[in-house]
């Protein structure tokens, strides 16, 4: 008796099942074929089918034992130079399974790699280009270092269409057997923003609420599951209850643990709904620009946020409750 | 030196510490190669380093010792302790412990890579590795810390260490006052060696003790309460007088960036004011990541004076009230959280390993949903639970720990 995550359930394991980005599967196939992969690096949006694509490959390559041949990590958990020396280096010295010459290596989230982690990829990628294949996956091929890229077949995603989220939908809802209203259907296209995964995600949880899916519980469980912490956090702030503001900022930094750059892209998204005249939301956004530029040089993202927060009181012309 | 001469010959004669010592021999008992090292932490002089000893002593294994005395760079550690972990002690039955004091006094330019190393040691030893460290909590240890057993060292209570320096008088044949010995106490405030130090400077040689002898001691330089140094930032307007104000507080920058952080808006009630402390904390802590991340120590001096004397210089006039001043939420929502948050991070590992995505994305992505889906209803929650070989604990951490407000 288990809950299946239907973005997992949902997830294409063959090639031609992959949600669009024909261009790029239509390649991979010859490599398959003549089972001579390249070096591959995958850019795109989230949710588009990058290591969806990756682990499809890995499938057809080896079969059953696709398992013991690919090597799965993700740098954004572990971000440091000790896996690139570490455990790739480990994997990539090891013999393939089950006669395949080589085996795979799936670096996911790639761009949260520090430069010094890439430099040692680069050197690890052609040392034993012989025993072991690179997949690596970002969201913005910008952030991989030029020498990578180079030594890489780059692979740019598509954003998806409204049809091709409606196919993925569709395949859900048969499997599933639900009972959905077509304008529920829009309100998951329009919520998902080209994200797969996010559309699995909010179907799954709308499923939970009755037989039948209509457009409000959509925007309900929308609501619902990601109450806006941020939105409340900015509106405190403007209403010069900056300490309210502060404490769910904490709550979600340090308690939820959430990367700061999400929470920046988050305020970045809001700052134009709020209460605010407009040139003060022009200037917000250029400050909250060098707050991000400064975490991503390192610095902590706590601090930078909260002061941050501080000046939307004085935009908001508040004095501090 | 009496602090020698006095050393605890075994777990016993450790003054206090009782639950440290049993967290300590349970670690010991359990440990296995490659399991964690222990790390030992608490503020001066109240015997983390003597209780190892001890250890060491009652269980007949050779003590293998690097404090911050000596250069602890990569190459240093591998070699003193590189061979040795690996080898059977030649003289004892009992095997080895290896003791890395004083980590936390690693400097970065003089010890490069000290710390990488160590972590290899923790790592690769065939025998257990215990390090001690005043602050657990310090950036530098922040790698090694997810290898390591935490094991808290309480400051010695003072009828603890008065109990101590009269056992050392009654030993030497002292004649000592009790108030005379309490006074030592005191002004150790927890510090059982610092106490023994003062207690020996004025009584060798001699067979009684008086009041006037204490004056002798002067006033050794105590640190000034970072209470005071924390009014004195928000109230002074000169800027040196900010600045100087945090220089006697015996704590790391970092942990007095804090405290000042945490108190600003208890202070500042103007938000033109409370803009400009923030920025000049933000700009201070840009400081900080550039010691950080480019080694480059100094730079602490700026952001100690953007932290203090940039933040006193914040407001347009002082505040005249009476402020109460709060303990830094986040570094103590850490310490306090620290055991679940290991738990929390294995458990999340485990899910982001099933749905192919980093933890941060179960995080973003999944748990908003997975979370509402268990809120819904109940027969979810054990649904899920067996999905991901969550344990009933694990998912409830991920309960309180991850959902929104």
């Amino acid at each position: 008796m288990s809950l299946e995550v239907w973005a997992e359930k949902y997830r294409p394991t063959k090639l031609d099942d992959v949600i669009n980005q024909k261009h790029v599967v239509s390649r991979v196939k010859v490599f398959v074929e003549e089972r001579n992969i390249p070096h591959m690096l995958f850019a795109g949006p989230p949710g588009t089918g990058k290591t969806t694509l990756a682990l499809c490959i890995a499938r057809e390559l080896y079969g059953d034992q696709w398992r013991q041949n690919i090597l799965e990590t993700n740098a954004s958990d572990e971000r440091g130079i000790d896996v690139i020396r570490g455990k790739i280096k480990d994997f990539a010295r090891t013999i393939a399974l089950g006669g395949a010459e080589y085996r795979m290596v799936v670096l996911d989230e790639a761009d949260a790699l520090t430069a010094e982690a890439q430099h040692a990829l680069r050197r690890t990628m052609e040392t034993y280009s012989s025993t072991v294949r690179f997949i690596l996956i970002c969201n913005y091929s910008s952030k991989i270092i030029p020498p990578i890229q180079s030594r890489a077949a780059v692979f740019r995603f598509k954003a998806l269409s409204e049809a091709d989220i409606k196919e993925f939908i569709g395949r859900i809802v048969k499997g599933e057997k639900l009972k959905i209203d077509e304008k529920a259907v829009d309100a998951i296209v329009y919520l998902c923003e080209g994200d797969l995964r996010k559309a699995a995600n909010l179907l799954q949880a709308a499923s939970a609420l009755g037989t039948r899916i209509t457009e409000s519980i959509i925007y309900e469980v929308a609501s619902q599951a990601r109450p806006d912490d941020v939105k409340k956090m900015l509106e405190y702030a403007c209403k010069g209850k900056f300490k309210d503001a502060r404490g769910l900022l904490h709550r979600m930094l340090v308690m939820q643990g959430l990367a700061g750059e999400d929470v920046v892209r988050e305020i970045h998204r809001q700052i134009y709904g709020l209460n605010l005249p407009e040139e003060a939301k022009i200037k917000l956004v250029e400050s909250l620009g060098e707050y991000e530029f400064r975490i991503s040089e390192g610095a902590d993202s706590l601090i930078q946020l909260e002061a941050f927060l501080a000046q939307l009181a004085v935009y908001g012309g508040k004095t501090l409750k | 030196m009496w602090t020698v001469k006095y050393k605890p010959k075994n777990l016993g004669e450790v003054v206090d510490q009782t639950e440290a010592k049993e967290k300590l021999l349970r670690w010991f008992k359990n440990w296995k190669p490659g399991g964690k090292a222990a790390l030992l932490y608490g503020p001066p002089g109240n015997g983390k380093t003597c209780t190892v000893e001890a250890l060491a002593l009652e269980k007949g294994l050779d003590l293998l010792e690097t404090n911050a005395s000596d250069v602890r760079s990569e190459n240093k550690i591998e070699r003193f302790l590189g061979r040795s972990v690996k080898e059977a002690s030649l003289f004892k039955v009992g095997g080895k412990i290896i003791l890395v004091d004083e980590v936390d006094g690693l400097e970065a330019s003089v010890d490069k890579g000290g710390m990488r190393a160590i972590l290899r040691i923790i790592k690769e030893s065939a025998f257990p590795v215990v390090l001690t460290a005043n602050d657990p909590w310090d950036r530098k240890l922040y790698e090694i810390r997810n290898f390591c057993e935490l094991i808290e060292f309480r400051s010695i209570p003072i009828r603890d260490i008065v109990r101590r320096l009269e056992y050392i008088c009654k030993s030497e044949g002292i004649k000592a006052d009790l108030k005379i010995l309490h006074m030592i106490a005191e002004k150790n405030q927890g510090d059982l060696r610092g106490a023994i130090l003062d207690l020996e400077t004025i009584a060798q040689g001699k067979n009684q003790i008086t009041f006037e002898d204490l004056e002798v001691l002067g006033k050794r330089e105590r640190e000034t309460d970072i209470f005071e140094a924390l009014k004195n930032i928000f109230k002074t307007h000169s800027a040196l007088s900010a600045k100087l104000s945090v220089s006697n507080v015996d704590m790391d920058p970092s942990e007095i960036f804090w405290w000042i952080e945490q108190n600003v808006a208890n202070e500042y009630e103007k938000p033109e004011d409370l803009v400009k402390a923030y920025e000049a904390l933000a700009r201070a802590d840009l400081f900080r990541s550039r010691i950080i991340h480019r080694q480059n120590w100094r730079m602490q001096a700026y952001m100690v004076d953007l932290m203090t004397a940039g933040v006193s210089q914040a407001k347009k006039e002082t505040y005249r009230k009476f402020t109460r001043y709060q303990r830094p939420e986040r570094l103590s929502f850490y310490s306090k959280t620290m055991i679940e948050r290991g738990k929390l991070n294995n458990a999340l590992k485990r899910i982001a390993l099933k749905l192919h995505c980093s933890t941060r994305k179960v995080k973003t992505e999944f748990l908003p949903y997975l979370l509402y889906l268990i809120k819904q209803k109940k027969e979810f929650k054990d649904k899920l639970a067996s999905t991901f070989n969550l344990t009933e604990e694990e998912i409830n951490l991920i309960k309180s720990f991850c959902s929104s407000s």
